[in-house]
């Protein structure tokens, strides 16, 4: 099957601009000789003014023997193909079908709704805290000892603190651990909702045992190299507890919350499908 | 049941254009690099010959004039090309040439005044460095760039030149010309306005 | 076996004698033949350089070592640096776009045929008019000797004053001339790319490396003439006795740094941004999915592109920017970690879930995005500036770019020749030898490069030719140094598989890993028309949708 379009005579005319359509550029020997001519040019400056001379005469004459192979028409070699100048037609598809295939499954193919992890978020955020402020008053016999270490991770002068500024109320330091603690909070809460989901079998494990024993891991290992200061502060099974309420309480949110499809990876029909049949394969899975 | 409905035409961009725009994009920037440095040196040369000693603009000022108006005839030139004016094509390219080499000259006799009189090599100081490179190196495109214009005059002079055949690629070529151009209305503006500061007197 | 195109398979042999070939060769302008010359030419550089590094090591094994002098030391880091990013990474990367963009975007041929030649043979004058140095140039004391300002040729390191004779013109020069090269290349890529695409092939259905070449090119049409224009500079400095970079006559040393990695950065991006490509492609291919976020990864590369632009001095903490500066490009270089890290993200997307053949090609492609998240992850280490004060100049650092250059660009270059040298050849790699080459490459750069961390941190400079016993730093070099000669092994049997392959490796055919785009719709090798008939193109994978009209992709864009 042939285009009709390739065979117009306008077209014709103008795929004579269409360049290598029947015809294929000729080798020439112009482009070595000009770039051995500018090469030895440059040489000069390091060598001998002659190898300069001898490279500015190569270089010219490549260049009139490149024009030449260019002007007033470019130098081919025809293709010994017929009907090379005709595109090949475009294959003839089958209608388009309903369901998703293998190749073209993105992970995870459902999350939970954007809110449940802003709720989650809020929800783990309250939890940790008062985990945390537990610790503090039974361990440190100060409420304030958490949020100031907290603050911390904006406040480099915290790390200089004298044990008796960590255990005092101090108003900025509070206002840095509560917008970096609500922050930090929501925006894992919103990447639970993408990751529980992947997780095999029980999200919930995954999302409230074994990110924050990760989590904590990491942390245990690397802020002693990192903040040394800071870490002789931290009670680590108390971290730990505090990581597990959070991880709970936020995954228990979010899995109360149904799972929606996304609609990457499905062809445009099957999403006007969805637009027409409603909400309703946003549905449980 | 066939579903692409698009047509499988080859609708292309001029690869001459697409080319030259390219070259003009890297030549920018070489010449922004060389401009960005004449900007940090400026007011920088604590000894010897200073721009506001050796800058005299009244004669610098014809120059730019005669380069601006050659983009204007080479316009003109390829506007009677386009019409098959071949005898008009010409002269405006004559015009065009003769422009741009009066700019050369004009570039020359100011050279060898600022090194005769004033004393301004290189060498001298950080001044002369910058000012007789970011010059020097805009002469050269200029040298160029009139090499071109110069061979498609002689090839028309030939009768090489097929109006309805070459006159895309004549018209690619000046666009060279026009960078040249509005390279040089930088290197003008850089040098001989926000550069002539007095001795120390730096941005 | 015939093409999809309908092209009967030809033998990969052609006839003619020597001259005969050698002509073919040199006067050829097809952008396959010059591709393939550009990759074998980086190759032969990358064994040249390869030797380099193997000599340092050699010295360094050992403390207080005397095996190499430290006049020759400062030759070998110049010339492998050199060597590694402008006559290998470069011209293979280069090499590589050559190849496959007329193939991938269904064109017979580059935009510019005569200028791609030429391009490539400035590179290769280039190179050897910098190797020349070794015989032809006038060194420290007189006698001939390599340029040894490192690569970055710092002034006033490059100053008369300090480099004697003309060896540091020989750098200068050498590379400007490779530099022209990679310069009309990336012109061309930019036309080629906007000219050439084969009906149907819009923007966003172009393969990934085509995106990729795309930005390089942009990158190289920035960058380059910026190094080119400050090696203009100091050529003026040394021959004319101009005072650019002279800082004792009113001249600049920062200057100099500046305008170069004005440079530099972006050139590490040109050198990373093919190997993302390979990737791209193969990893798809590999795990039998449809790439992860295409149209994310357009932007991501196009991100990449800009920000590569405006990070330059965080090559400069350590030169007193003041705390503005070296706060804006800090963070302007965290930033940049957003695009990057999108890639990585899609990759493992386009991973999870995938039906996952690991032959050699994946594997190579693995290795490079743990070696690569690796080496970025030290990258926005040294981003951070007051961590960049305590390790600007060690092996810290040689650590980082060899994490991102070796276990990111070789490893990419090494898949991508896995993968298509079927395509180029009509012979496939051996698998079991590739096998092999890819554990001793990974095992021998792990050997090398990761105790370059930990010496490093421990406070060893950079580019010294020796070091005092007992300041911790031998087991970790004598580690680096046992590396070696495992990296070698890996290389020599990559080199006795491409000679063994190319005369009885398994027959290739048209498209022997069942992939989509469309070089693998030609033979193997392709004429030298590539396409019998231009291709049409329906989608991101064209050939997909040849292949399964049932269902195409072209219904899911
Ligand atoms: C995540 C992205 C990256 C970041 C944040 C980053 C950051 C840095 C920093 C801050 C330095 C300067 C270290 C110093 O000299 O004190 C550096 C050096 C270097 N980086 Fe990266 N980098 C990244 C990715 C890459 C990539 C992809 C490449 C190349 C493929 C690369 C190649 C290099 C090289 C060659 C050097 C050393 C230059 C020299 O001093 O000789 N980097 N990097
Ligand atoms: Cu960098």
């Amino acid at each position: 099957m042939i285009d009709p379009r390739g065979r117009e005579p306008n077209e014709a005319a103008s795929a004579a601009d269409v360049p290598y359509l029947r015809a294929i550029p000729r080798p020439t020997p112009w482009p070595i000789v000009t770039a051995f001519g500018c090469t030895l040019l440059f040489a000069g400056i390091v060598t001998h003014i002659f190898v300069s001379v001898v490279g500015g005469a190569c270089a010219i004459i490549g260049l009139i023997g490149w024009f030449r192979d260019v002007f007033p028409h470019e130098a081919v070699e025809e293709i010994p193909v017929v009907g090379c100048e005709v595109p090949l037609p475009p294959p003839e598809f089958a209608a388009q079908t309903a369901g998703v295939r293998e190749t073209r499954r993105v992970v995870p193919e459902a999350i939970h709704p954007y809110r449940s992890g802003v709720l989650g978020g809020i929800v783990g955020a309250v939890a940790m805290a008062i985990v945390a402020c537990a610790w503090g008053l039974i361990d440190e016999r100060s409420i304030w000892m958490p949020i100031n270490l907290l603050a911390g991770i904006l406040v480099p002068s915290v790390g200089d603190a004298s044990i008796e500024q960590l255990k005092s109320f101090n108003g900025a330091w509070f206002a840095a651990a509560a917008v970096s603690h609500a922050v930090l909070s929501v925006l894992v809460g919103l990447v639970f909702v993408v990751a529980l989901p992947m997780m095999p079998r029980r999200p919930l494990l995954a999302g409230g045992l074994i990110a924050p024993v990760l989590w904590t891991g990491i942390a245990w290992a690397t802020l002693r190299v990192v903040n040394p200061t800071l870490e002789q502060y931290i009670s680590w099974p108390w971290f730990l507890a505090s990581q597990f309420a959070f991880g709970f309480s936020c995954g228990a949110i979010i899995a109360r919350f149904n799972l929606v499809r996304l609609q990457v990876g499905q062809s445009i029909a099957q999403r006007l499908d969805l637009d027409s049949s409603g909400d309703s394969n946003g549905g449980a899975s | 049941m066939r579903t692409t409905s698009e047509p499988i035409a080859l609708a292309r961009m001029s690869r001459a254009k697409v080319g030259m725009a390219s070259l003009i994009f890297m030549e920018s920037a070489f010449f922004a690099a060389f401009l960005v440095t004449y900007l940090y040196y400026i007011g920088k040369s604590t000894s010897g010959p200073q721009p506001i000693e050796c800058l005299d603009r009244g004669p610098v000022l014809f120059n730019s004039a005669c380069l601006i108006a050659s983009s204007f005839t080479v316009v003109l030139a390829v506007r009677a090309l386009a019409r098959g004016a071949i005898g008009l094509f010409r002269v405006w390219l004559l015009v065009t040439v003769l422009l741009g080499f009066e700019f050369l000259a004009g570039t020359a006799i100011e050279w060898s005044g600022l090194v005769t009189a004033k004393g301004l090599t290189i060498q001298s100081n950080a001044f002369g460095t910058t000012y007789y490179s970011l010059v020097g190196f805009h002469a050269f495109h200029v040298i160029v760039g009139l090499l071109m214009l110069v061979g498609i005059l002689v090839l028309s002079m030939f009768g090489c030149i097929d109006p309805r055949r070459d006159h895309a690629r004549v018209d690619v070529a000046t666009w060279y010309w026009h960078f040249v151009d509005v390279v040089w209305i930088f290197v003008f503006l850089l040098v001989y306005v926000v550069g002539r500061v007095p001795q120390g007197g730096g941005l | 076996m015939t093409s999809i195109t309908g092209h009967k398979q030809g033998s990969p042999v052609q006839p003619g004698g020597f001259w005969e070939a050698v002509a073919r060769w040199t006067l050829s302008v097809d952008h396959k033949k010059l591709g393939m010359m550009y990759i074998g030419a980086g190759l032969v550089f990358f064994l040249i350089g390869g030797l380099e590094a193997a000599f340092m090591r050699l010295q360094l094994a050992r403390a207080e070592n005397t095996i190499i002098d430290p006049e020759t030391f400062n030759q070998l880091f110049t010339m492998h640096g050199t060597t590694m990013v402008f006559l290998v990474g470069m011209p293979v990367l280069l090499g590589f776009g050559n190849f496959l963009i007329p193939l991938m975007i269904g064109a017979r041929d580059m935009a510019f045929p005569r200028l791609n030649a030429f391009g490539f043979w400035l590179f290769i004058f280039g190179g050897a008019l910098l190797y020349f140095s070794y015989i032809g140039s006038e060194g420290l004391y007189g006698a001939p000797g390599a340029p040894d300002v490192g690569w970055f040729a710092y002034a006033p390191l490059t100053s008369r004053t300090f480099s004697r004779g003309n060896s540091t013109d020989y750098w200068i020069l050498g590379i400007m001339v490779s530099g022209f090269g990679s310069m009309t290349t990336a012109i061309n890529f930019i036309a080629t790319i906007f000219c050439m695409r084969c009906p149907g092939m819009k923007f966003m259905r172009m393969p990934m490396i085509a995106w990729m070449m795309l930005v390089v090119a942009g990158l190289v049409l920035v960058a380059v003439p910026v190094l080119t224009a400050a090696q203009t500079m100091l050529l003026l400095d040394r021959s004319l006795g101009a005072h650019f970079f002279d800082p004792e006559t009113e001249g600049s040393a920062i200057l100099w740094q500046h305008l170069f990695w004005f440079f530099g950065h972006p050139e590490v991006y040109i050198l990373i941004l093919p190997a993302f490509g390979f990737v791209s492609e193969i990893l798809p291919v590999f795990s039998r999915k449809v790439i992860f976020g295409y149209a994310l990864m357009v932007a991501a590369t196009v991100g990449i592109g800009f920000i590569a632009l405006g990070v330059w001095a965080h090559h400069m903490f350590v030169v007193g920017m003041g705390p503005e500066l070296d706060a804006f490009f800090g963070a302007s270089t965290f930033l940049i970690s957003v695009p990057t890290g999108i890639k990585i993200f899609n990759w493992l997307g386009t991973m999870w879930g995938g039906r996952l053949r690991f032959a050699t090609p994946m594997l190579f492609v693995t290795g490079f995005v743990a070696m690569f998240v690796i080496g970025g992850l030290t990258g926005i280490m040294l981003a951070t500036v007051p961590m960049d004060w305590q390790l600007s100049d060690s092996y810290f650092v040689v650590g980082h770019f060899h994490y991102v250059l070796f276990g990111g660009t070789v490893f990419g270059i090494f898949a991508a020749i896995f993968y298509w040298f079927p395509k180029a050849t009509g012979r496939m790699l051996d698998e079991r030898l590739g096998k092999w080459c890819f554990w001793l490459l990974f095992i021998g750069f792990t050997l090398t490069f990761m105790p370059m961390h930990i010496s490093g941190v421990l406070g060893m400079p950079r580019r010294i030719y020796t070091y005092e016993a007992d300041r911790g730093f031998e087991i970790w070099n004598l580690i680096s140094s046992i590396g070696v000669p495992v990296q070698m092994a890996g290389v020599l049997i990559f080199l006795w598989n491409v000679v063994r392959s190319l005369r009885k490796g398994e027959v290739a055919g048209d498209d022997p890993w069942d992939a989509w785009t469309l070089e693998w719709s030609t033979t193997s090798p392709p004429p030298e028309w590539n396409f019998d008939r231009i291709p049409t193109c329906t989608s991101a994978r064209p050939l997909w949708d040849r292949k399964h009209p049932e269902d195409p992709d072209a219904h899911y864009e």
